[in-house]
């Protein structure tokens, strides 16, 4: 029988997991949710959106709500998975200290907040008016970047 | 980590179920979306039933049918761009009325009868004809979805509509009578395709074989130029 604390402790793994990567998986995972539910409707699969501020159906039915024929919440749903998968990797022992894992969650985060910034401009000066689930996806990024910031030191610091 | 993961566990079980309600009620939803059993005893009752939508003049000399289907391409190039000029030059100066009968061919294109019921219910709202063109214009968006109602009352809350009321009406059967009476009402009429254009002027129905601009108003002219009983 496996000793628990011999269990915990490989479980654990001789370097900390990192706060921020934890900070990222769970905000990634709330922002998946949001851009799913979005994506559901978009694919006729819910009823009504369900809005309680702004007008959500005006973003949703202007021909901002799609890139060529992909949905745009298509993409955060894409987007918000690779970062989940990206920093729940970046938790495991033999990973925790992975330069790759900080550099990909980095840059796609920045893309993330960039195309984020892009589309919260569209509702506030093409389509005039606001999707609540957008705006809440567009913080949840920023902050997502936010939690990423700590990678970039990680990437200068030198091997171990 | 034991508290990383349990938090993760509840996001995602929240998550889970919140996406999952939604889309649960939007599939399960109780909107009719195909014909119904109609419980009519002869060719009057069906008529009265089968109401089309009327646009101009209801008392303009020249009536001018069409029975169209929401998810056909040929209907929405109508609508968008010969109906206008129709309307701009028969039914505005009241020369014709124009009206619109249902006839969804459910066989191949499984969101035209909730189509149909949703532009009705638009017209309970006197925005029917604003609702029409939204259909075909976004005809491309809708047409694949598996549950379309979720996107039919996005439309009306675009045109300024009362929501609650539109999807009141549009997670109901109303209408699903109207519509299906419209369907059997063009099937008796020997209709089998969509659009289906007819004109009737001096109690002569004359159909019309093309749906554009010119063989429209060729037809009208040929109806308005015979006398009562000619033909």
């Amino acid at each position: 029988m496996k000793d628990p604390a011999v269990a915990s402790s490989a479980d654990e793994g001789p370097v900390a997991p990192a706060t921020n990567r934890m900070v990222i998986t769970i905000l990634s995972l709330v922002g998946f949710f949001v851009a799913s539910y979005l994506w559901a409707h978009n694919l006729g699969l819910t009823g009504p959106i369900v809005c309680g501020v702004g007008d959500c159906s005006t973003v949703q039915s202007s021909e901002y709500a799609m890139v060529g024929p992909v949905p745009v919440s298509a993409i955060g749903v894409l987007g918000y998975l690779a970062l989940i998968v990206l920093s729940f990797l970046g938790l495991q022992p033999r990973h925790r200290q992975s330069r790759l894992i900080g550099g990909l969650m980095l840059a796609g985060s920045a893309v993330g907040v960039a195309f984020s910034a892009y589309l919260t401009y569209l509702e506030a000066a093409v389509i005039e008016a606001w999707c609540q689930y957008c705006v809440v996806s567009a913080i949840l990024m920023t902050l997502v970047f936010l939690a990423c910031l700590p990678e970039a030191g990680r990437l200068k610091a030198p091997n171990l | 980590m034991k508290k990383f993961y349990l938090l993760f566990g509840a996001v995602a079980a929240i998550g889970i179920g919140v996406v999952g309600y939604n889309v649960g009620s939007g599939v399960l939803g109780s909107a009719v979306s195909e014909p119904i059993e109609l419980d009519i005893a002869d060719d009057a009752e069906l008529v009265e039933l089968a109401q089309g939508v009327t646009k101009g003049d209801p008392d303009a000399p020249v009536t001018i049918v069409e029975f169209g289907d929401y998810q056909c391409p040929g209907c929405g190039s109508f609508a968008l761009s010969v109906k206008p000029q129709i309307d701009g030059t028969f039914v505005e100066s009241g020369q014709a009325s124009f009206v619109f009968y249902d006839f969804p061919l459910i066989s191949i294109h499984n969101n035209a009868f909730l189509a149909a019921r949703a532009a009705r219910c638009a017209g309970d709202q006197d925005m029917f004809w604003e609702y029409h063109e939204t259909l075909f214009r976004n005809q491309a968006r809708w047409s694949t979805a598996t549950s379309p109602a979720g996107g039919f009352e996005d439309y009306a809350g675009e045109l300024g509509m009362d929501e609650g009321e539109f999807g009141s009406c549009l997670n109901s059967d109303k209408y699903a009578d109207v519509v299906t009476a419209n369907l059997e009402l063009g099937e008796r009429m020997g209709v089998t395709g969509t659009p289906t254009l007819m004109v009737n002027a001096n109690n002569q129905t004359r159909r019309v074989n093309a749906y554009d601009y010119q063989s429209l108003a060729t037809a009208i002219e040929l109806v308005m130029s015979e006398g009562p009983g000619a033909n």
